[in-house]
């Protein structure tokens, strides 16, 4: 079965990475150098897997087993977190929570089983914005068993850094302009660990592009000049196909997969800009067509990918509960939360971020919620802040099924939801897979300064 | 104190014709750094811009490779950093201690009022104190530069 795979996997990855194949793996968190800049005579100190950025993609099959031993070869703990899988609590790679972290010198071994198709990653979960900051991630891709036809699957694991002027990562993680602001979001943009160089595409070809977002805390919003990309999942899960309303909104730690036909002419150039930003806009990468096209008639065939068997929510059976986010600082109405409010020296030292009114300092504390283990929980989500949030749920996929109080119109599957301020969101899924999971901001200083939770189902 | 709040006012009334000139003459341009996302620092750029100053407002990620470089004490930093006169004037202060710094061009780094007090400019909700602004140096020292 892998071995037959392999080829397949090899023909439609139209990338320069080696696609490991499922099985047993080595991987090592280490430090490294990178070429992140197009100027090749920078390197820059980094943590990679392997010692580069971003680390090996893993490629296997739905439903196939992965072992990954990890060896921990830095000078500091770290974990693995495997973004999106639902597999067995103690394989979830939390420190302390779900596993002792691994010292320095110490290999885990992770051991699961994939069941979900579909666009996933692996990072860190111990000392994050740190360790995610200097570049420890790599995607995860597991395969349908019958996938729809493409010319090419592509992924785009999209990195930011923050470099000083000489190339180097800054070392000012865990400010605390960044922690009560928008985060860690950096000044340097990677594709796949490099800068950005063109896409070379031929007319009439169907792209597959799998977009992950690795950064600690920027979001892109991506508009692709004279194409209509269609959405086709979301943080791994198949979605009714869609053109985006806007831009492709991919915040940190989700994962989009579109579906792109080339409808340009030969030999003409398209630029893929990031309009995330106000004043900010940048083109990211551009679309370079080839002299040949590779086809007349655009492909036809099917674009909806096979639905991932999850457990549907029962919405009327569903226990609900209330989630309220807040701190940081207010958009011009003073701080959110705590009652700092005042102007004196170091008072923002006492700043941080909440859910639920209680802001966490490690990934050990008692469960915010406890979920009877097969039953529907809707969770109405309150962003009373000035600011954007991705929030993830470790070990299940949920249904964002309204914002604002209005019902989303594919009632997508995620397990990222990003919210924009001071809005809401309902999510729902059935509790089913038992063990004590993080409920956080995957902007990863928000995590650190208590914007996470933990979420028990027993 | 009554000639603050004159000039203020007058500043107010000239800014629907002669945004760029107040009162007292021709003011040094502000250049002022903000995070893309945060509106107090827009809003700030107003009020400056009302008593007379050139605001050039300038999005970027960078604010906190910024406020080191410009040697803001870390109990000091406040949301945005404007550079003006050569001067750093960190967060919401308010332009009467503005003024006086670039009137007076004292051998500092720069002021600031520290966090982002309610009622300071720029800031909705009630004045709860007063405000104290800080002067700072390159050394990282700071002592109180005054009360509003």
């Amino acid at each position: 079965m892998l071995g037959a795979t392999a080829t397949a996997a090899a023909a439609v990855t139209g990338c320069s990475r080696v696609a490991a194949r499922a099985g047993d793996i080595q991987l090592a968190a280490k430090a490294g150098r990178a070429r992140l800049l197009s100027d090749s005579t920078v390197s820059t100190a980094v943590f990679g897997y392997g010692g580069q950025v971003p680390g090996r993609e893993l490629r296997l099959r739905q439903g196939d087993r992965l072992r990954v031993s990890v060896k921990n070869e830095l000078q500091e703990e770290t974990t693995v977190h495997w973004h999106g899988i639902r597999l067995p609590n103690a394989m979830d790679g939390v420190p302390h929570l779900t596993q002792k972290p691994i010292k320095p010198g110490e290999t885990f071994l992770y051991d699961f089983v994939a069941p979900d198709a579909g666009t996933y990653w692996y990072h860190p979960h111990h000392n994050s914005s740190q360790q995610v900051g200097r570049g420890l991630y790599g995607p995860l891709i597991v395969e349908e068993a019958e996938p729809i036809k493409v010319d090419r699957d592509i992924t785009w694991l999209l990195g930011d850094w923050r470099l000083l002027e000489d190339g180097q990562i800054s070392d000012d993680f865990g400010n605390m302009h960044d922690s009560m602001h928008a985060g860690r979001v950096g000044n340097t943009i990677t594709i796949n660990g490099r800068a950005p160089q063109p896409l070379a595409v031929r007319t009439g070809e169907r792209v597959r592009l799998r977009l992950i977002n690795a950064a600690n805390a920027r979001i892109f919003g991506l508009k692709f000049a004279g194409h209509s990309p269609k959405i086709v999942a979301l943080d791994g899960q198949p979605v009714t196909p869609h053109e985006p309303s806007g831009s492709v909104l991919v915040g940190p730690a989700m994962r989009v997969d579109l579906i792109i036909d080339m409808v340009g002419d030969p030999s003409l150039k398209f630029a893929v800009e990031d309009t995330f930003y106000k004043g900010l806009e940048y083109t990211l990468t551009t679309l370079e067509y080839g002299p040949n096209p590779l086809r007349q008639a655009l492909l036809t065939t099917p674009i909806a990918l096979p639905p991932n068997r999850i457990a549907e929510p029962h919405l009327r059976a569903a226990t609900r509960h209330e989630i309220t986010f807040s701190g940081g600082m207010g958009g011009g109405m003073g701080m959110m939360g705590g009652g700092m409010m005042g102007g004196g020296m170091g008072m923002m030292g006492g700043m941080s971020w909440a859910i639920n009114g209680v802001s966490a300092t490690s990934h050990t504390h008692e469960p915010m919620l406890t979920f009877a283990r097969g039953k529907t929980v809707v969770l109405n989500l309150n962003n009373d802040t000035a600011w954007w949030h991705p929030i993830h749920l470790h070990g299940h996929s949920f249904r964002v099924i309204s914002r604002n109080g209005k019902p989303t119109a594919h009632r997508e599957w995620q397990d990222t939801v990003l919210m924009p301020p001071r809005e809401t969101a309902e999510i729902a899924f059935v509790a089913d897979n038992p063990g004590d999971w993080m409920f956080h901001c995957h902007v990863l200083e928000h995590q650190a300064a208590g914007m996470m939770a933990n979420l028990r189902v027993a | 104190m009554r000639k603050i709040i004159k000039s203020a006012m007058f500043g107010l009334g000239l800014a629907l014709t002669a945004p760029a000139v107040a009162a007292g003459g021709a003011k040094p341009v502000a250049v002022l750094y903000k995070n893309p996302q945060c509106d107090c620092c827009e809003t700030y750029a107003k009020y400056l811009r009302v008593h007379g100053y050139e605001v050039k407002v300038q999005a970027t990620h960078d604010l906190p490779l910024i406020k080191k470089k410009h040697g803001i004490p870390t109990a000091l930093e406040g949301c945005h950093t404007t550079l003006v006169g050569g001067y750093v004037v960190e967060g919401h202060v308010p332009v009467k201690s503005l003024n006086k710094l670039l009137a007076q061009r004292p051998k500092i780094t720069g002021i600031s009022l520290p966090g982002m007090p309610t009622g300071s400019p720029g800031m909705m909700g009630p004045k709860t104190k007063p405000f104290k602004v800080f002067a700072f140096n390159k050394a990282g020292r700071s002592a109180v530069y005054s009360v509003e």
